[in-house]
């Protein structure tokens, strides 16, 4: 069984994904070191300067509704959060656009109904990968996320869902996927 | 299960599939065109491959820069067709066979009910009309679904939209759409669901009105809008559909998250007000306000149908002095069809000026974009600050006929109110 550990961020209001990485670099190559140096610059002051996010040490990311929405496609945010040390996001919900990203690139976006409420920024969650049970060990309490489908997950052992699609070709099992 | 459940299904090689599950599933076909397709066919040889899973089901369409107006986009259209012609694609609709992407995806019956069909653009919603899923995917996911002829997808929840009344007269399936989006408002809670949409008066809908209702789902922020195939679809599609289909439709014991009632007897003509899609009125709110431009054109109101009754409004009339008309074909088939028909002599004698079939001003980076200070009825589908070019430009969206009456007016115009 695999589990996770370590201290969230809990966002307070929406998360927009145009705020995660702001405009200047939307055209910057997508590169999660560089792209991670300036990832959250628009979501919160104390973010906006460089590694302002990334500094804190954040493992995971706790939201509410439609999170990295507002109908940017841009990789950057993926691979910015990714970067600063980021292994899953907890959410109500989730952007369709970055919801793809996310799992083309290896990072669980996982769906977790109210988990925000119960949270507070630096709580020490841990995460059990395949049941998908976050406990808050800040406070005791338990949610039950959707687990991941064993896709996602190889997708993220590979690293992507370029190296998995083609690591699949490789083998010939391409065929299988289902 | 639903429409769109038991497609998913169906490709993914399963009896059943629930709301929330990931399923990868075969796709019919995948849509590229000449904005993002260089970049897909890139990320295609990333993977190690110099050929698409099957060239007659990889769809390659010039529409967002032709003619291009730029040498930087005409430099990019070299590119892109230099791709195109490497990998032989079979189905490539270059400038002078070209037209909106999404509307040769659905008239050259290259999607099928009852299928799955995705394309590197927003619109591909608007597959749903034949009873297909169409989903928007980005290049990532297009590069791999050329190479496997598969791609994966969350099953949606489904929500119903129960349509039933009589359509009145001048009022068309954008009406309905700007209605439902006032309802729901965007970004709201339909966020990656399935819209169905049946009904009495979805029975009733011709394609070209419900492509443009499956069309502007992704607007309402749905993953799909989808209409189950029936008479209609069955002869639309016969001497179009590239391949075999059959009958689809939701079980009737499907479960819903929600569903929806509209009486579309009370569906006036219905617009939106500028830099919002959901700040929607009806006409009555906004009759008399001047604007100086009209554009009526998009995979969203660029239709045979949508042509022809603009020129059963501005037949016999002109258009106001004050007014700059352009309208643009959504395709060179339909641009020949209303030229056949009459509608394009009706439209050019009235004072609008036609088009090449593209994407033209839609997304304010080819021909008839807004400049500063402009005021556009628009029959297009977003209206966003600096959509068609200048961030000072005001964009209201309706439908193809309140745009002609009003565009006679110069000011806007309840259709029903025009003496045609
Ligand atoms: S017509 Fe407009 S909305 Fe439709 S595909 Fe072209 S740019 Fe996009």
């Amino acid at each position: 069984m695999t589990t996770i550990k370590g201290n969230c961020w809990v966002a307070s209001d929406y998360v927009m994904a145009y705020d995660i990485i702001v405009q200047q670099y939307w055209t910057s190559p997508v590169d999660p070191t560089e792209n991670s140096k300036w990832v959250m610059a628009g979501v919160h002051e104390a973010f906006n300067r460089e590694n302002g996010f990334k500094d804190q040490g954040y493992t995971f990311i706790v939201a509410a509704h439609n999170f990295a929405g507002g109908g940017k496609s841009i990789e950057h945010v993926i691979t910015g959060l990714m970067g600063a040390g980021i292994q899953a996001v907890f959410a109500d919900s989730f952007a369709r656009l970055q919801f793809r990203n996310a799992i083309n690139y290896g990072l669980p976006f996982i769906t977790c109904k109210g988990i925000a409420e119960h949270c507070r920024t630096g709580d020490e969650l841990e995460w059990q990968v395949e049941s998908g049970e976050i406990h808050n060990l800040t406070n005791g309490k338990v949610f039950q996320s959707i687990p991941v489908a064993p896709f996602v997950s190889e997708v993220a052992a590979a690293g992507g869902l370029m190296p998995f699609i083609k690591q699949k070709i490789a083998d010939g099992s391409i065929h299988q996927l289902s | 299960m639903t429409i769109t459940e038991k497609i998913m299904a169906r490709h993914s090689g399963r009896d059943k599939v629930v709301p929330g599950q990931l399923v990868w599933t075969n796709i019919h076909t995948v849509m590229t065109m000449d904005y993002l397709g260089k970049q897909t066919f890139t990320q295609l040889h990333k993977l190690g491959l110099s050929t698409v899973f099957d060239k007659a089901r990889v769809i390659c369409v010039s529409d967002h820069l032709v003619p291009p107006p730029t040498p930087a986009f005409a430099t990019m259209l070299n590119e892109w067709r230099e791709v195109v012609k490497a990998h032989d694609i079979t189905h490539f609709y270059d400038l002078g066979r070209q037209g909106i992407a999404h509307q040769i995806m659905v008239e050259q019956g290259h999607v099928l009910p009852g299928t799955i069909s995705i394309g590197t653009d927003s619109h591909a919603n608007t597959y749903g009309a034949v009873g297909a899923v169409g989903n928007a995917i980005g290049v990532t996911d297009a590069a791999v679904a050329m190479a496997t002829g598969k791609a994966w997808f969350r099953v949606p929840e489904s929500v119903k939209f129960h349509i039933t009344g009589k359509w009145q007269p001048w009022v068309m399936a954008k009406d309905l759409s700007l209605h439902i989006m006032g309802m729901m408002h965007w970004n709201g809670h339909l966020i990656y669901k399935t819209l169905e949409f049946d009904g009495p008066a979805i029975a009733e809908l011709d394609m070209a009105g419900r492509m443009t209702l499956c069309n502007m789902t992704v607007d309402l922020g749905a993953k799909n809008g989808i209409i189950a195939p029936d008479e209609v679809t069955r002869q639309y599609l016969s001497g179009r559909a590239k391949g075999d289909w059959e009958m689809i439709a939701s079980d009737p014991d499907a479960h819903y998250e929600a569903v929806y009632e509209v009486d579309v007897t009370k569906v006036g003509p219905t617009v939106a007000l500028p830099d919002k899609l959901d700040d929607v009125v009806p006409i009555e709110k906004v009759v008399g306000r001047k604007f100086n431009k009209a554009f009526v054109g998009t995979c969203t109101n660029g239709r045979v149908e949508d042509l022809e009754i603009m020129a059963k409004i501005l037949q016999g009339k002109q258009i106001h002095r004050d007014v700059n008309m352009i309208i643009v074909p959504a395709s060179q088939t339909v641009y020949l069809e209303a030229l056949k028909k009459g509608y394009l002599q009706t439209l050019v004698e009235a004072g609008a000026a036609i088009d090449t079939p593209s994407c033209a001003a839609c997304a304010g980076i080819h021909t008839g974009v807004a400049g500063d200070g402009d005021i556009v009825l628009s029959a297009g589908n977003r209206n966003m600050k600096g959509r068609m070019g200048s961030k000072n430009a005001q964009i209201y969206l309706t439908s193809p006929a309140v745009v002609a009456a009003s565009a006679v007016r110069g000011e806007i115009t309840d259709p029903r109110t025009f003496d045609v």
